[in-house]
């Protein structure tokens, strides 16, 4: 009777050991920083826009320079596991920026809307992503310390 | 020590919802801000378009990006339930592991 009580423990054991569950990316603190400086500098072109001190090079550059960190991030991430979700999010990104930079008009804030949306949608995935990497820190910590 | 199942149910349960809790107000908050985004944007559309500092095409042109851009709030919030998910299952399982330490009297896990 004991060995089986012992049996049955030592196999619910062995379950939860291997049972931790992972269903996204954990949190990378260089994409997240790249991200922000995209966001920084997106929205200083757009100001710059809106007031009429953006010059066709500046655009130019601009668009030349976040197509190139968009692609950065995006190979960056595509080296994590289930980081599906955020791979997609920046070829979205990488489109918005190509389409801006086709339309060929200044990015005023009318008009870079959803560009900022999608900046916006990346700034939540890093948010979710932190959170739960700090979470699960906390749970090892936990654990460690019993 | 033995493990009281309706008593571990219960913490496994209380610990998954602590864990989701902090993730559904983040979610929240970005919706919220979300939104206010492409409120503003749309007024700025209409006075720009009224002021004549954008053409009919480009009014057309920012609706279709705002419109292409909902895919991407589906990815943040699939994201971010992911998470959340991920969280709440990990919790219940520290309580589980956390308890079946308790019985067998030594840190099995």
């Amino acid at each position: 009777m004991l060995k089986l009580k012992f049996a049955t423990l030592f196999s619910t054991a062995l379950l939860l050991a291997a049972c931790s569950a992972m269903f996204v990316a954990p949190y990378d603190e260089t994409t997240d920083h790249l991200l922000t400086d995209l966001s920084v500098k997106t929205e200083t072109a757009i100001a710059q826009a809106d007031a009429g001190q953006l010059s066709v090079t500046d655009r130019e550059k601009l668009f030349d320079e976040a197509l190139g960190a968009v692609r950065t991030l995006k190979a960056r991430s595509s080296l994590f596991q289930k980081n599906e979700d955020e791979v997609k999010a920046l070829s979205q990104l990488e489109q918005r920026y190509q389409d801006l930079k086709q339309h060929g008009a200044s990015p005023r804030s009318s008009l870079a809307t959803g560009l900022r949306a999608t900046l916006l949608d990346l700034q939540q995935i890093q948010i979710a992503k932190k959170r739960s990497s700090v979470f699960s820190a906390g749970l090892k910590k936990t654990n460690s310390s019993q | 020590m033995s493990i009281n199942p309706s008593d571990l149910i219960k913490d496994m349960l209380a610990a998954a919802t602590g864990a989701a809790k902090g993730h559904a107000a983040d979610l929240r908050t970005y919706l919220e801000a979300r939104a206010k985004l492409i409120a503003d944007g749309i007024v700025q559309l209409a006075a720009d378009r009224a002021a004549n500092l954008i053409t009919d095409d480009d009014v057309r042109f920012s609706l279709q990006q705002i419109k292409e851009s909902e895919a991407t709030s589906l990815l943040a919030i699939d994201a971010t339930l992911k998470a959340a998910a991920q969280d709440a299952i990990n919790a219940a399982l520290a309580i589980a592991t956390d308890a079946l330490n308790k019985a067998v009297g030594f840190a099995l896990l």
